[in-house]
């Protein structure tokens, strides 16, 4: 990292508009292009004061600022573009968390990187829709909520119930969401609205290490610990009648489930797997980097490909995960409420990926190239009439999912878990989670601490900040009512 | 060996005192563990992964599982060790550790054979704590210098004032800090 004093830091910032800011070449070595993100006031003091503590004497030793790490992605052989910090953008492992970049596939330089990605391959949000009024759940929230952590396992050392041995892994790897429907979990209008219809078609099994395998087998069907949750809420807002309608939400206080989870200890070992193989590429290929933690092999490599297939079986994993639990939910609901889940018309509304990396076909300085874009923290959000999105929502552009915490609608962390369990109280917090209307169920208490509405950025903030610099449109807003966690 | 114990000696049950604890870290957790030996170090890190997983004091020891670990230099080992305990966790036999024993400590070929004791994490006895995803690593640091550190920190006596906190990485006897990505 260059050590610069604060002010010299910022000679390379500029603001352009009041929700964007350009990382100008030379803010770290090398930059092949330069870097942008995207802040509204409250979320820029956020960023800025990351790197103004960075550039304390004596903090060379600890993480890099966000900013810093949007930069020395952009010094990465091959990327296109500039590299992006979305609203949220934060601190992470290698690239930042909220980063986005895209690497031109003709490029035989161009790298695929694991830290671009995340360690949780396809963590992502799916959200269902019901019939239900808030003033049908209100009277049974405590059951429901009671009902959906006891069908959904959650938190450390929790293991899936759909039964699975290594040869369902095997296919379901292959077959991401196509084995769940053919298992009978999923409906097939469910494909419809997910991202690749829930299959990567490049998943290649044999990719894949004994040892993630054997992690992945008992943790299917798992919501995990940490940020994922499953969440009842309900319609708060529409700001967008026509868009709403085009989901399925057609009235305030609608009842929906948000479940956000990805592909548990398997992806984490798929992804520290191919980091001990690109660490070897990239001094046989000598590529350089600005940071250790962004190992990477070029696109055409022999781990570059391998790691692309064996992702794509992580992102497929992470699918049938986010399916077992889809149809948990909806057994809980329809033991409740007495009725099938296709009478509560508990249709998925969209199921999308934050971290995933993908080929994709961009127009880049005019020119149409295929590029591997990686998003990490961050969605897609295709315009209307992209073919990648289905019909539904060919007039609308593809639904973007920004969900909350704990309840209140926040995200990004701003305080670390350890302050917060030292600040928070977690009879504190659990009441005023009361007095909010929410329910709760969690496996750690401590837990109720680190993920406290406290802890987190202001995930209104992130919503207004995309809306004003134009990345999507706010259509509805949720309110949540019940939440679970690890 | 008795094997009424499950093939545990008495020893097996004497559990270590704690030299390790929990800091700060944006997003994630660092662990800090210390000791008078690197291997006591290594044992206390493991331990202390554990110990964020659940609380320990309702673990109890009814079997032992022994695990391997290999690496190229010294950052490898302690990263691997940590892995295979983390995996032995993650699969069959799902152990959850309250004390490890490391039996052969090779600083030279960087090899790790240890003892883990412990039983099989079960949901309502054991408190979920933090799950622990994966070890990275961001900001590791094993330090095996005492000389040098006594003179930093003074030498004092009292376990709080032993450590030092300088560069973002705390100092203490022969310490290891290092990251759990969460």
């Amino acid at each position: 990292m260059v050590v610069r004093q604060y002010n010299e830091e910022l000679k390379y910032l500029e603001k352009i508009n009041p929700y964007c800011w350009r990382i100008k070449k030379g803010f770290q070595p090398n930059m092949n292009v330069e870097g942008v993100f995207y802040v509204n006031g409250t979320l820029e003091k956020l960023m800025l004061d990351e790197l103004r503590n960075a550039c304390r004497p004596g903090m060379t030793g600890g993480f890099l600022p966000g900013v810093k790490q949007i930069a020395n992605v952009a010094a990465l052989p091959g990327i296109v573009g500039r590299s992006v910090g979305l609203p949220d953008v934060h601190s992470g492992y290698g690239f930042a968390i909220g980063n986005m970049a895209a690497f031109d596939m003709a490029d035989p330089k161009s790298i695929v990187s694991p830290g671009g990605v995340g360690f949780d391959i396809n963590c992502g949000v799916r959200l269902l829709r019901t019939n239900l009024s808030e003033k049908d759940v209100q009277p049974v929230k405590e059951q429901l909520a009671q009902s959906l952590f006891d069908h959904i396992p959650v938190g450390v050392g929790s293991k899936g119930i759909i039964p699975m041995n290594a040869r369902d892994l095997e296919e379901a790897l292959e077959m991401g969401m196509d084995w769940s429907l053919r298992e009978g979990y999923v409906w097939a209008e469910d494909k419809e609205h997910c991202e690749e219809y829930g299959r990567m078609l490049n998943a290649d099994p044999s990719k894949v290490s004994l040892r993630a395998k054997k992690r992945g087998l008992p943790q299917l069907g798992t919501l995990g610990a940490g940020n994922h949750y499953a969440e009842i809420q309900v319609v708060d807002e529409i700001y967008d009648k026509y868009a709403a309608g085009k989901m399925g939400i057609e009235r305030l206080g609608q009842v929906c489930i948000m479940i956000h989870s990805g592909s548990r200890g398997f992806g984490h070992q798929v992804a520290t797997d191919a980091l001990v193989q690109m660490e070897k590429a990239m001094k046989r290929d000598q590529i350089e980097t600005n940071d250790r933690q962004l190992a990477c092999a070029r696109i055409n490599s022999t781990e570059g490909q391998d790691y692309l297939k064996a992702m794509a079986a992580a992102a497929n994993f992470a699918w049938v995960n986010r399916s077992s639990m889809t149809f948990l939910t909806r057994q809980a609901f329809a033991k409740q409420f007495k009725m099938a889940p296709d009478d509560l018309d508990m249709h998925v509304i969209y199921d999308v990926s934050h971290n995933v990396a993908k080929a994709e076909e961009h127009v880049v300085d005019g020119k149409l190239k295929t590029l591997l874009v990686h998003r990490k923290g961050s969605t897609r959000a295709f315009p209307p009439h992209h073919p990648l999105i289905p019909v539904d929502y060919q007039l609308t552009g593809q639904p973007v999912l920004i969900g909350g915490t704990m309840g209140t609608c926040s995200y990004g962390r701003a305080l670390s878990r350890a302050k917060s369990r030292r600040n928070i109280d977690y009879k504190e917090v659990l009441t005023k989670m009361e007095n909010m209307g929410i329910s709760i169920r969690v496996a750690s208490p401590k837990l109720v601490m680190e993920e406290s509405p406290e802890s987190y950025k202001n995930v209104t903030d992130v919503v207004n900040t995309c809306h004003a610099a134009g990345i999507s449109k706010k259509s509805v807003k949720l309110r949540p009512i019940a939440v679970i966690k690890g | 060996m008795d094997e009424e114990m499950g093939g545990l000696s008495e020893d097996d049950f004497e559990i270590p005192p704690v030299k390790y604890e929990y800091l700060d870290h944006t997003a994630d957790v660092q662990l800090h563990a210390w000791g008078d030996s690197l291997k006591e170090t290594f044992e206390q890190c493991g331990m202390a992964m554990f110990g964020y997983m659940t609380e320990l004091d309702y673990v109890q020891i009814k079997e032992v599982h022994t695990i391997e670990a290999t690496a190229d230099d010294m950052m490898g080992l302690l990263y691997h060790f940590l892995d295979e305990l983390l995996f032995l966790f993650s699969v069959e036999p799902f152990l959850i550790c309250k004390k490890l024993e490391i039996t052969e400590f090779n600083t030279e070929e960087f090899r790790i054979v240890c003892k883990c004791f412990g039983e099989e994490f079960q949901i309502g006895r054991h408190p979920q704590g933090t799950e622990v995803k994966a070890i990275t690593y961001s900001a590791m640091q094993v330090i095996d210098e005492p000389k040098d550190n006594n003179q930093l920190t003074g030498n004092k006596q009292s376990e709080k004032t032993h450590i030092y906190w300088a560069n973002g990485i705390l100092i203490s006897k022969s310490m290891i800090s290092y990251l759990v990505f969460l």
